[in-house]
């Protein structure tokens, strides 16, 4: 289960707020703000952003609402999802605190009860395609794909697809990198999801919205289990609703 | 040892599996001809059907722990562990893990590379699996292998879907048991 230290909360200032992009280069960096109050780093009351599933196609949602026996049905499971997320100091540089979802992976309760919470929302809502982001979203992309039985499509780093791909370039704090996807993966008009493990500022999901879309797909959603909404990546999906677990 | 010489011979599975991963010749260098699971992945009835392979030889080897090698042995590994109630172990890259870690250092075909894993993930005496995609010279596997021992676990099974013409005709791969679903396609 994830610990919380007490000790590091209120010593960290000027905390550096890098682009998203960042975060899922090999040293991923995930930026929390903290509240200005002496309690312990407290995970925030985890919210549900997002709608009732519905036979029809997902509308564009902004602000969080739910119906209430949704919130009733999951509120055991979001909060040991939550609690079971670790943050770990000053990784990788001084001063960040990164969510480490590692510590949720070793809990099969809670890895299990997050991939049912989005196999909840996308099983009925006919989607063809989950493109995971390499390689934590892989973690939970593809049990999800396998779940509601559609294609798993990995978006990964340049130069790991053999064969045709396609490329995507998205900012860093300084420099680019560069999102690819095999030529041929999916077809135009096909439904997708992006998953990832988290969203920060919204870069590397917005260039695998991208990806998709420049092939024509129909990207339903982007789904993560954590959201650092002080950094706004919402913001920077356009259109595409964002669903998350814990924030 | 192979799937089908281990009570899946003649299994249409097997060859729906096969047939759905693509060859890319010459990747990443001239002369190596790459499995590409990709297709495999993006295969539903092929995905579920290798996974259901997997899971029904573990589920009742009480399994605790399930440790995928970075990346590829992402896309499988996790479902299995889900699947038979075991933790999901990611061995990574260096670097990417953050808190405290272990390294094992593993040889490519010119230097060489580490495997990492978190302190305290896995407790001494559990029962592990080891799942990767694809497994050649069997440099990965066994540092990955390794890692697993050093902290007291038991390595029951390394897995992959697809076992080249190195590792064929061996069951064990550094003491360890070995399976694999399918040889290469040409």
């Amino acid at each position: 289960m994830a610990t919380t230290p007490n000790s590091l909360v209120l010593e960290i200032s000027g905390v550096k707020i890098v682009p998203q992009s960042n975060y899922h280069s090999g040293n991923s960096v995930k930026v929390k703000l903290l509240p200005n109050t002496k309690s312990p780093i407290a995970r925030r009351t985890p919210t549900i952003y997002g709608r009732t599933n519905t036979p029809r196609g997902l509308q564009q949602i902004k602000s969080s609402h739910m119906a209430a026996q949704n919130v009733d049905s999951t509120d055991d499971r979001i909060s040991r999802i939550s609690s079971s997320i670790r943050v770990i100091a000053d990784f990788p540089k001084p001063g960040i605190l990164f969510q480490d979802i590692t510590t949720l992976l070793l809990d099969p309760k809670a890895f299990k009860d997050t991939i049912d919470l989005f196999v909840e929302r996308y099983k009925e809502q006919n989607i063809n395609v989950v493109a995971g982001i390499e390689a934590r979203g892989f973690i939970f992309g593809a049990p999800i794909a396998l779940a509601i039985g559609a294609k798993f499509v990995p978006l990964r780093k340049p130069k790991k697809l053999p064969g045709e791909v396609i490329s995507e370039e998205y900012s860093l704090e300084y420099g680019t990198d560069i999102m690819e996807m095999h030529v041929g993966a999916v077809q135009a008009g096909e439904r997708a999801l992006v998953v990832d493990d988290l969203i920060a500022t919204g870069g590397t999901l917005s260039a695998a919205i991208r990806l998709l879309e420049r092939v024509g797909v129909d990207v339903v959603e982007c789904a993560c289990v954590i959201e650092l909404p002080e950094l706004k990546g919402r913001n920077l999906l356009g259109d595409k609703p964002l669903f998350v677990l814990v924030s | 040892m192979f799937a089908a010489e281990n009570g899946l011979k003649g299994d249409p599975r097997l060859k729906g599996i096969s047939d759905s991963i693509t060859v890319v010749p010459h990747f990443p260098k001239p002369g190596i001809m790459f499995q590409d699971i990709t297709t495999l992945v993006s295969n539903p009835k092929a995905f579920k059907d290798t996974i259901d392979i997997f899971v029904d030889r573990y589920r009742d080897m009480d399994i605790s722990v399930v440790a995928g090698v970075e990346a590829r042995g992402f896309m499988f590994a996790p479902t299995i562990a889900l699947a038979i109630g075991a933790k999901f172990i990611p061995l990574r890259k260096p670097g990417k893990l953050p808190g405290e870690v272990i390294s094992e250092a593993y040889e490519l075909e010119y230097g060489k590379d580490r495997l990492e894993m978190h302190v305290g993930a896995v407790q001494r005496g559990e029962r592990a699996l080891v799942i990767d995609d694809l497994v050649a010279t069997g440099g990965t596997l066994s540092a990955a292998t390794r890692l697993l021992e050093r902290v007291g676990a038991e390595v029951v099974e390394c897995a992959c879907v697809i076992g080249l013409p190195e590792v064929k005709g061996r069951c064990r791969l550094g003491g360890k048991p070995l399976y694999m679903l399918v040889e290469p396609r040409q």
